[in-house]
């Protein structure tokens, strides 16, 4: 059966402790084609780095949900956002990921358009017998309603209806702060991509990426490799990896956003094993005693709906698009400072090798967790997931002590120690989820009334 | 040593390598590689072009050492690794191989094509890795072994799991 009310797909009573989340928000294709319009088409989406295209006539090609987009600097340096597809007969213009071209040519009839989505040229206008209007007609490429950027994430949103995108992320800004900031002459994606696609649907990765809990049990073959290195009964020494079984009794905590983002956070066991660590002294300067100190500890942060970053042993900066109801594609890049020192970004390559990659020792291990899940969902659909609710006893209700340092304002927040791996974080997720699609649906009743 | 003998040396090298993993006898195919043997799997930069600086750019798999090989038979025989429970079953080509002329005595660089047949039993899916292996061998002991070894993943679009007996 499917819920008319939105909100019904999610049991959220924070007098009774409860929050549960129901199975067929990840398994009803139905509702997932709602998602594609309501959440992915209906808010701010992340698409690339503004280093991602840094000189004039850049672009790069990514999607919002299912919609395939040309993200584009223009001549004079501006960004622009353009559905990827010919005006003519719709062809889809861009195969290639990223590049520098002046002129788009559409492959099939050859129509034109300059790095701002201009059309330059209609192949043959002249002999084509058009009626007198057509030159004076709009033969430009489609661009999104919104696009914005905040320090250097380019964000676009299919729905014009949004906040600014300042206002959309809120006080997540200093999430994102707390990554762009460790390079004091700027971040850059470490070259070297890892495309992956796992069976299950996108919300999994979003919860497994502020997901504690799992690690001893999803990674206990990690954790054990871990272990016998720092042992020396491993011959690979090439690896710095921090025995993260040491965090457990150290402070842990957890915040959530409005309209969805969220990051944990718990002190690191070993932070001079972090690549940071050795560039602290200009960050530190740079950024802030406080900021810096933040920086050192792991913290995973979730920008809804499809930007995530892990900050543990090194920086990952990943993205999630979603390609069916029980199909997701990932890509995956390592984040660091704009000249970092070689052995420190050394380190920070083979921790990423080793940990983050598809072909790494720990991600393998979850995108299998993820497909058990999905086939949980479709094996026994109605019931009601369990997995929302470590750390519900203590959850406080707007900023505690550490939020109050960073300087935010948190909807909710926790502060424990590391044995709670509290789930918390993933409630905000799903209360945007809700609001997204009640708007959606309301915008759909009302469309259908007109 | 003329090059077709030392040809026909490489290649069964390869074959032997292939068929050590495809029958999971791990220290056999650990046996094949020095102990200061470089394995190292560039991942694309972009569509045309691979990482080459394995210090400053990422790749698939670098291991500057059989240590990195160890790694991962110790967590396929853990038993501990859901992504490798149950062990997926593989079946390895290794073809096309041509041998770099002139090189030293004792020493060896070859360069094939490469296909792994992967058969998930966890999901009953299974998947084609295929790409170009570089080979650089070295005569030690009496006996052929592997200093380096190149891989090059032609499809990097990888259906959520990858490791080492894939490639």
């Amino acid at each position: 059966m499917r819920y008319s009310d939105a909100a019904d797909y999610v049991i959220d009573n924070p007098d009774r402790g409860e929050f549960l989340v129901h199975r067929d928000v990840y398994s009803d294709p139905d509702l997932f084609e709602e998602e594609l319009r309501n959440v992915f088409e209906g808010t701010w989406v992340f698409l690339c780095l503004d280093s991602q295209i840094p000189q004039p006539h850049d672009f790069y090609c990514t999607r919002i949900g299912r919609r395939s987009v040309i993200v584009s600097r223009d001549g004079d340096g501006a960004v622009h956002c353009f559905y990827n597809t010919c005006r003519h007969r719709g062809a889809t213009l861009c195969h290639t990921e990223h590049g520098n071209r002046k002129v788009h040519v559409c492959d099939y009839h050859g129509w034109s358009y300059d790095s701002g989505g201009r059309n330059v040229d209609i192949k043959d206008q002249e002999t084509g017998c058009y009626r007198s209007a057509f030159g004076g007609e709009d033969h430009d490429l489609v661009s999104v309603p919104r696009l914005d950027s905040y320090r250097g994430f380019i964000f676009a949103s299919l729905n014009a209806d949004v906040p600014p995108l300042e206002e959309h992320l809120g006080d997540a800004r200093t999430c994102l702060d707390l990554i762009v900031d460790q390079g004091p002459d700027g971040m850059e994606l470490v070259p070297g991509r890892t495309n992956y696609t796992y069976d299950a649907n996108w919300k999994l990765q979003l919860d497994n990426g502020s997901d504690s809990y799992h690690l001893t049990s999803t990674h206990r073959s990690f954790m054990r490799i871990v272990h016998r290195r720092a042992e020396g009964k491993s011959a690979n020494t090439q690896v710095k990896s921090p025995d993260f079984q040491k965090r457990f009794d150290m402070p842990a905590g957890m915040f959530t956003f409005d309209r969805g983002h969220s990051m944990i956070w718990a002190d690191h066991p070993v932070p001079e094993n972090k690549p940071l660590s050795g560039t602290m002294g200009r960050v530190r300067t740079h950024a802030g005693e406080v900021r810096a100190k933040w920086m050192l500890r792991t913290r995973n942060t979730t920008i809804f709906p499809n930007l995530q970053f892990n900050d543990s042993t090194s920086l990952v900066l990943r993205t999630i698009t979603p390609l069916a109801v029980g199909r997701t594609e990932m890509q995956v890049y390592s984040f660091g400072p704009v000249g970092e020192p070689a052995e420190l970004r050394r380190r920070r390559v083979r921790q990423h090798e080793d940990f983050f990659n598809v072909s790494g020792l720990a991600t393998p291990d979850d995108t299998l967790c993820y497909a058990d899940c999905q086939d949980g969902y479709y094996n026994l659909s109605g019931d009601w997931l369990q997995g929302f609710q470590r750390g519900m006893a203590v959850v406080t209700h707007g900023p505690n002590d550490p939020a109050r340092e960073l300087g935010i304002n948190p909807a909710t927040s926790v502060l424990g120690k590391y044995s709670m791996q509290n789930e918390m974080a993933f409630h905000a997720a799903y209360l945007e989820w809700v609001r997204l699609m009640t708007l959606g649906r309301a915008r759909d009743q009302r469309l259908a009334a007109e | 040593m003329d090059d077709s003998a030392r040809l026909a040396d490489g290649i069964r090298l390869l074959s032997r390598e292939a068929r050590y993993l495809d029958e999971r006898q791990w220290d056999d195919w650990l046996g094949l590689y020095l102990e200061d043997a470089e394995f190292w799997a560039p991942a694309w930069r972009d569509d045309d072009t691979l990482t080459e600086d394995v210090n400053r750019e990422i790749s698939l798999f670098y291991f500057e050492s059989r240590g990195g090989l160890e790694d991962r038979v110790w967590r396929i025989r853990s038993g501990q690794s859901p992504a490798l429970t149950p062990m997926p079953r593989t079946t390895h080509l290794v073809t096309n191989t041509v041998l770099d002329e002139g090189a030293e005595a004792g020493a060896m660089t070859l360069h094939s094509a490469w296909s792994c047949h992967v058969y998930s039993l966890r999901d009953k899916s299974q998947h084609v890795f295929f790409g170009r292996y570089r080979h650089d061998l070295v005569y030690a002991d009496g006996a052929w072994r592997i200093r380096r070894k190149k891989i090059v993943l032609m499809n990097d679009y990888i259906p959520g799991m990858i490791d080492v007996f894939c490639v």
